[in-house]
């Protein structure tokens, strides 16, 4: 920060000092799950006791978390930033400057970077680490499908964690890139758990992949960095940067460029336009990892390395040179913020709506960061102290919406891993019941026949005719006992066949012709097919409704998470979006183009009221759409507790704003609540005067049109659409009474007819996601897999072929001259005789 | 004195003739006989020569030369008789045990 | 001061293999049976004598005035010895380890048994254990080896065992792959000779006084390199035009043994035919020859050369490493995909040497080493698809992680460290490569396309390593699809030799990802020395 790097105070801290252990307890875990795992499969204190390793994590993320809080309370303690400095080399190389004619030692080490940034993610991943960590235990474990793999599901998870600490924990952009993808790898392979399936594992590549495009620009960015500042450590650059002497030698468009590049490494793992495509498509993982990686944090990493690189905006010596980036790292947020949320308007899929809703909010927080960036670049803020304040609360509000999303989101996942847990379940109950029917219905023989008939590729005529032993064009009980004997199937007894053939014999002549057999065979098929394409989704909305009376505490956490998201007034997320709102606009009436980010943000939140809102009314609220949605039963206490626990983080916004988060960003200048000089009750106050009664007229209104456009039009629109209340005699917590009765009365009286729009080509683009996926899909395969196949027979036909032309040239010469032999002693004699005389010749030439 | 152009001349002509025995003829015997038509176009030249410069040398060669030809028809019609026994055949366009 | 070289890690595979082999010749095929099993003890014995051998060297436990590895500069050598061989010619048998063959060396002798262990069960024994620790006796010898001629005979020498390797254990096409392998690259080594020969008729006059021989010239190494030295700091070695020839002559054979674009064909040929050994040490050490080569003779007698041909050497880089990485993606076959991945590497060894900075040098060192730790896995986890499921084809068999969980981690395992994943070695040599590209690009001020074009190709290398992966290992659980070639037989995992083989070579892995130092270290020093000593007096510059 501007201004801590002047004033390098470190303070003695035995959390610090212990703070390498945050990340590396769980990379230990790694191993040890994995390996206690693979030996103790299938043990039943292993799977029972100890949750197939999944305690064994718990222990470790507990420990990480009580690190981590021990790191967190002495930072804020001492307030100031602190560097572990005993540094671990990594490697060591060398360099030749060709303008001093020497090589220049250069080497590369790891260290602990802990600064407000590092503390606040910290906390967030720990924190969210072990709750998500809690939840798995009563997700994964409880699932059937799951069994006996747990262990590798567990193993990658502490590995991820691990990889989330030390990202934030690292104190160099190379090893912040190094654990992003340690990152990116446990995404992969959680997203693919269920590998079996090709829906996960073609999710899985194309997270790797999509991520990895970014990550690649992300390298080129951090070589150029490393050229510019010749090391890649934060205190190094960071201390350069506010060096005047150095900063003459360094140009700003370049440094542009590389911080625009790596800005693209970010774009992709925090899934924004364009690289965003894969995030929808990792909620093929397990929902405790979609929870985690792909809503609570990695996805974080994007924002977190864009955070990094606030100094650079706020070096004076850059001063106006790098809004280009600004505006553009905001644009980009603007864009995805309201593409995000019109695709997430026709999802049915739950854990897409949330997919989504996580872009869009991600999209914010871009916007608020490409704003405060901006304010740093172009505001003379080290020495005016209003603009100083301006600075420090825009950068704040992005990094406390960053705080209030991941923890709302994570949330929101976990509730609806606990609605489709549940709603699966109750499928499994009442499919298990079908399946008893499902069996009495078709006798086994006749299925094992129709295999039969399938196997041997025969049609019903052809089997007709090979079993219709007289030809009377007829089967009787002795042909059909017969060919039952022959294909294997079994050998019955007469009075075992006889109920065999009555299946089939549908006139009763005790008879069977070839229109009854291949009737019978036609109906067992039509519903064996039934039985595979009436596959329940249960993460679809369209199978739920009416679960609030049925998991009210999970209906609650889902509630009070969508209400976060949506800005819902006092609520956790209301107060960093106002904030991020109101500073898009204050840009905006400086630089007019970023114009654009305002209002895609503003808009944005009216979408977003819509979306959440709609979400929660479709699950909850309303009469159950699916006899499945009636049997749900509430969700175990593992899943609870951490709902439980984010529900009062979410509510407690207020007091999270009144201790100053909107302004988590230290410098000299600010005195926020840790200090003491001002009472949690004044910073409260204060936050509220700011957000309900702005004394600049402009804010005033734009904070009122925002609160109006995402905590009324938008929900109010979903209520009007959809829910209704609850079934009779369904009883609900009476915190829902007013937002179902108030669901009930809208949507009778302002029912309008939405079928139109929804039948458009506009709805249509969106619930294929715009054609992105398509495009991009058919851009790989039509391009570059083309290019490629293409590319590989030029390799065997062009260069290998240019080796074997030559093999073959040879050859032929060969021939040729072996052509000469030709055995005949006459052709020797004249080769000699000719031989002779050209000697001669040659001779008396030269003589 | 015959003037020595005629007899190299005849040997030339003696040579020509052997050697287009010797292209042309399929039976072995008669490319050997072309073969020593050829030995004694070349003695006959080395006599000629001798007598011409008075040195004897010439004759000396031509000594050499009737004994290499004596054990060369030795040779040439044991190797013609081996070659009748393995091809049952002395016709040179038989073997060509040397082809490609 | 001993001779700890010559013969227990040259002479004692190259003899005992041939003892080996005579004594296994005229045995009688019930005899050979029973034999197979000690043969394969006794070679691992071997192999695992010369592992311990280097591994002391490396702790530098078996001398005591030895000079400590990471502090070793160029021109320096533990373990040097000499004998005389051929006087008149002025041929020694001269032996010694610097920074540079060191690793190599110590490669080798990790790779010996990790081959023999991995591919136990392969077929005809008696033969084949014997041809691998030849095979590694003769590695060693052109690593080891600090006179040209010795080095030229090694070189060689190396050929014959892995071409009776692809003979007679390859695949269908064995025959073709192995002439084309021996023909092509024995081809680019007779050019190379040639200008190993000019070389030495044309070394300056001061070496003449070299005594004791008729031709009055040398054939040691490092007293060619000290003359080219000398003459470098005033001009060109040799006259401008000749240095250029003659490094032309070498490069042509470090190249097409490295293998470069577009000399690189004879290797998805050799590696698809050859037996799953043979690929491990083929990939693992005989490519990391050429780079060795180059480093060891024209970059350090033909510097001016070098700065002359820099843009083309990088142009082979570039060339190569995105043409391999396109080539990969459009492969059917997985251990064609690999081979060519080879290729793709071998182009960061050769962009790292063309960035003439000790970083890319000391990252082209790395690559070395790291990329022969990694693809001996790579080739390993090829070799069990062949062996346990008769097929090779992408597509032909899905869900596999369901039947060989082993089998499935190995090839996540290896393919994750081939595309450079952070804290496995490949990823530090690739990082470094970059960071020594950029200087060289903003040195030359040339634009960032030019990083970002070779950047993607680590985007197209996660590509096709992870369609291949999702095309073999991945989708399918109940309905899996074994490949037709077991015929219906149930699925194997890998056998616990080849489990044991895996298990050695990740942990390395990860062991130089997390602490790269250990290897490094060694190289700085030798690169940092390298260029104060030898380019800088003679170029002024890079």
């Amino acid at each position: 920060m501007g201004g801590t790097s002047s004033s390098e105070i470190i303070v003695q801290s035995t959390a610090a000092e212990y703070a390498p252990l945050i990340l590396l307890l769980p990379m230990l875990a790694f191993p040890v799950i994995l390996f206690l795992g693979k030996v103790f499969n299938g043990n039943p204190f292993w799977k029972n006791n100890l949750k197939e390793g999944g305690l064994i994590a718990l222990t470790v993320m507990g420990a990480s978390l009580i690190l981590a809080l021990a790191v967190a309370r002495d930072f804020i303690g001492g307030f100031s930033s602190m560097e572990e400095l005993s540094e671990w080399v990594w490697f060591t190389s060398a360099t030749w400057e060709s303008t001093t004619m020497m090589t220049k030692e250069i080497s590369f080490g790891f260290g602990v970077h802990i600064d407000h940034i590092t503390v606040m993610l910290l906390f967030i991943a720990a924190f969210l680490c072990f709750l998500i960590n809690t939840f798995a235990i009563g997700y994964m474990n409880t699932d059937p499908i799951n069994d006996n793999r747990n262990h590798r599901f567990y193993a990658e998870f502490v590995l991820f964690c691990s990889g989330m600490l030390g990202m934030v924990l690292a104190d160099s952009f190379l090893w912040l890139f190094i654990f992003w993808e340690l990152m990116g790898l446990c995404s992969y392979l959680l997203i693919g758990f269920y590998y079996e399936r090709p829906s996960a594992a073609y999710a899985a590549k194309k997270a790797f992949l999509t991520t990895r495009v970014g990550d690649v620009f992300l390298m080129v960015g951090l070589a150029m960095l490393w050229g510019m500042f010749g090391s890649l450590d934060y205190d190094v650059i960071f201390n350069a940067l506010e060096d005047e002497n150095f900063m003459a030698g360094i140009s700003s468009s370049t440094l542009q460029w590389t911080l625009g590049l790596m800005f693209i490494g970010a774009v992709g793992k925090s899934a924004q336009f364009p690289l965003h495509v894969w995030l929808p498509d990792a909620m093929e993982g397990p929902t405790p990892v979609s929870a985690l990686i792909h809503a609570a944090t990695m996805v974080n990493a994007g924002l977190y390395l864009v955070a990094r690189m606030f100094p650079f905006f706020g070096a004076e010596a850059l001063h106006g040179d790098l809004v280009d980036l600004a505006f553009i790292i905001a644009a980009i947020g603007g864009i995805t913020a309201v593409m995000a949320a019109a695709i997430a308007f026709v999802q049915n899929d739950l854990k897409k709506v949330l997919a989504y809703s996580t872009m869009s909010q991600l999209a914010y927080i871009f916007t608020g960061l490409g704003c405060a960036l901006w304010l740093a670049n172009s505001l003379d803020w080290h020495h005016d102290s209003k603009a100083h304040g301006i600075v420090i609360v825009a950068f704040g509000a992005a990094l406390f919406h960053l705080f209030n999303h991941a923890m709302a989101k994570g949330m929101l996942f976990m509730a609806s891993g606990a609605v489709i847990h549940e709603v699966h379940h109750a499928h499994h109950h009442l499919h298990h019941h079908d399946d008893h029917q499902h069996e009495s219905k078709h006798p086994k023989e006749l299925v094992m026949l129709n295999d039969y008939l399938e196997q041997t590729g025969q049609t019903v005529y052809e089997f007709f005719k090979s079993i219709d032993l007289d030809g009377s064009g007829e089967i009787d009980m002795y042909e059909f006992q017969t060919a039952l004997k022959n294909a294997e199937i079994a050998d019955l007894p007469p009075w075992e066949t006889e109920p065999l053939l009555a299946a089939i014999d549908l006139d009763g002549n005790e008879k069977i012709n070839v229109p009854e057999l291949e009737i019978t065979l036609g109906n067992l098929k039509m519903d064996d097919h039934d039985h595979h394409e009436e596959e329940f989704d249960a993460q679809s909305m369209e199978n739920m409704g009416g679960l609030a009376s049925k998991m009210p505490i999970t209906a609650t956490a889902m509630l009070v998470g969508s209400l976060s998201i949506m800005g819902f007034p006092l609520i956790g997320g209301f107060w960093s979006k106002e904030g991020i709102i109101a500073n898009a606009w204050r840009v905006a009436l400086e630089d007019p183009r970023f114009f654009f980010p305002a209002a895609c943000v503003l808009l944005g939140a009216g979408m977003t009221g819509f979306y959440m809102s709609r979400m929660w009314l479709k699950t909850f609220a309303g009469s159950p759409k699916t006899e499945v949605a009636a049997h749900v039963a509430p969700t175990n206490t593992w899943i609870k507790t951490p709902l439980f626990l984010l529900t009062f983080v979410s509510l407690a916004g207020i007091i999270f704003a009144g201790m100053g988060f909107t302004h988590w960003a230290p410098d000299e200048g600010y005195a926020p609540f840790f200090d003491g000089k001002k009472g949690l009750m004044e910073g409260i106050l204060y936050e509220m005067e700011h957000a309900f009664a702005n004394h600049d007229s402009f804010f005033f209104i734009l904070s009122y049109v925002a609160l109006i456009l995402g905590a009324i039009i938008g929900p109010g629109l979903a209520l009007s659409l959809y829910g209704g209340s609850l079934d009779e005699g369904e009883q609900a917590k009476p915190w829902f009474g007013p937002i179902l009765a108030l669901n009930a009365a809208i949507k009778g009286r302002y029912h309008w007819d939405n079928s139109a729009l929804a039948q458009s080509s506009l709805a249509t683009a969106l619930s294929n996601r715009l054609y992105f996926d398509h495009y991009y899909d058919m851009a790989m395969l039509k391009i570059v897999a083309a290019f490629s196949f293409k590319a590989a027979e030029a390799d065997s036909g062009v260069i290998d072929g240019a080796i074997k032309s030559i093999e073959r040239g040879s050859q032929n010469l060969s021939t040729r001259v072996r052509a000469l032999t030709t055995g005949s002693a006459r052709d020797y004699i004249l080769m000699a005789a000719v031989g002779t005389l050209a000697l001669f010749g040659l001779i008396w030439g030269v003589a | 004195m015959i003037d020595p152009a005629w007899v190299s001349g005849l040997s030339a002509l003696l040579f020509v003739i052997g050697l287009a025995g010797a292209f042309t003829r399929k039976n072995a015997i008669i490319v050997l006989m072309c073969i020593e038509l050829m030995l004694n176009a070349a003695n006959m030249q080395f006599a000629a020569a001798a007598v011409h410069h008075g040195d004897s040398t010439g004759w000396v060669y031509t000594l050499f030369a009737i004994a290499i030809a004596a054990s060369e028809v030795a040779i040439g019609l044991a190797i013609f008789l081996a070659m009748y026994g393995q091809h049952e055949s002395i016709t040179l366009d038989d073997v060509n045990v040397l082809k490609n | 001061m001993s001779d700890w070289i010559s013969i227990p890690l040259v002479g004692l595979p190259l003899i005992s293999s041939m003892v080996l082999l005579a004594f296994t010749a005229n045995a009688s095929e019930s005899a050979r049976a029973k034999m197979g099993d000690s043969i394969r003890w006794v070679t691992l014995a071997f192999s695992l004598a010369m592992l311990a051998v280097t591994t002391a060297m490396f702790f530098g436990s078996l001398e005591s005035n030895m000079l400590d590895w990471s502090t070793m500069t160029f021109g320096s050598f533990n373990f040097e010895y000499r004998y005389t061989w051929i006087e008149s010619l002025g041929i020694h048998w001269s032996v010694g380890l610097d920074a540079l063959s060191f690793p190599m060396v110590w490669l080798t002798t990790f790779l010996l048994p990790i081959t023999i262990i991995a591919t136990w069960n392969e077929k005809n024994p008696t033969t084949y254990f014997p041809l691998l620790l030849m095979m590694g006796g003769a590695l060693i010898g052109v690593f080891v080896a600090l006179d040209l001629f010795m080095f030229y005979v090694f070189w060689e020498l190396t050929l014959i065992p892995m071409f009776f390797l692809i003979l007679k254990w390859g695949g269908v096409d064995r025959k073709y792959a192995a002439q084309k392998f021996f023909i092509y690259t024995f081809t680019a080594s007779v050019v190379m000779l040639l200008g190993l020969v000019t070389l030495y008729f044309l070394q300056p006059d001061s070496a003449l006084l070299y005594s004791g021989t008729w031709t009055g010239r040398t054939f040691d190494i490092p007293t060619l390199i000290s003359h080219a030295h000398l003459a470098n700091t005033e001009g060109w070695f040799l006259g401008e035009s000749m240095q250029k020839v003659l490094f032309v002559m070498l490069m042509l054979g470090f190249l097409v043994k490295l293998p470069s674009v577009p000399f690189h064909t004879w290797l998805p040929d050799a590696h698809v035919q050859a037996p799953t050994g043979g690929s491990m040490l083929l990939a693992g050490v005989m490519l990391k020859m050429g780079a060795y080569g180059m480093f060891r003779l024209p970059l350090a007698m033909f510097p001016h050369a070098l700065e002359y041909f820099q843009l083309a050497l990088m142009l082979f880089g570039m060339v190569s490493l995105v043409w391999g990485a396109i080539v990969c993606l459009g492969q059917t076959n997985l251990k064609k995909m690999v081979a060519y991945s080879s290729v793709s590497h071998m182009g960061v060894i050769c962009i790292g040497i063309a960035t003439m900075q000790p970083l890319g040098w000391a990252a082209a060192l790395f690559m070395m080493f790291a990329h022969g730790i990694i693809s001996p896995m790579l080739f390993a986890v090829c070799g069990a698809f062949k062996h346990h499921y008769h097929s090779m084809e992408i597509g032909a068999m899905r869900g596999m992680a369901k039947h060989s969980p082993w089998l499935a981690t190995s090839m996540m395992f290896a393919w994750m460290a081939s595309l450079g994943l952070p804290l496995l070695a490949g990823f530090v040599a690739e990082l470094m490569m970059f960071l020594a590209l950029w200087h060289f690009i903003a040195a030359e001020g040339w634009s960032v396309l030019w990083m970002v074009g070779p950047a993607l190709v680590l985007a197209l290398t996660a590509a096709y390593y992870l369609w291949s992966m999702q095309r073999t290992i991945f989708e399918g659980g109940d309905e899996t699809q074994p490949p037709a070639s077991l015929h219906g037989e149930a699925v194997p995992d890998i056998s616990d030799s080849e489990k044991f083989a895996m298990i050695v070579m990740a942990v390395f892995t990860i062991l130089f990802g997390v602490m790269p130092w250990i290897a490094l270290d060694m190289m700085h020093g030798w690169t940092v020395t390298f260029f104060e000593t030898i380019l800088a007096p003679s170029i002024g510059g890079a």
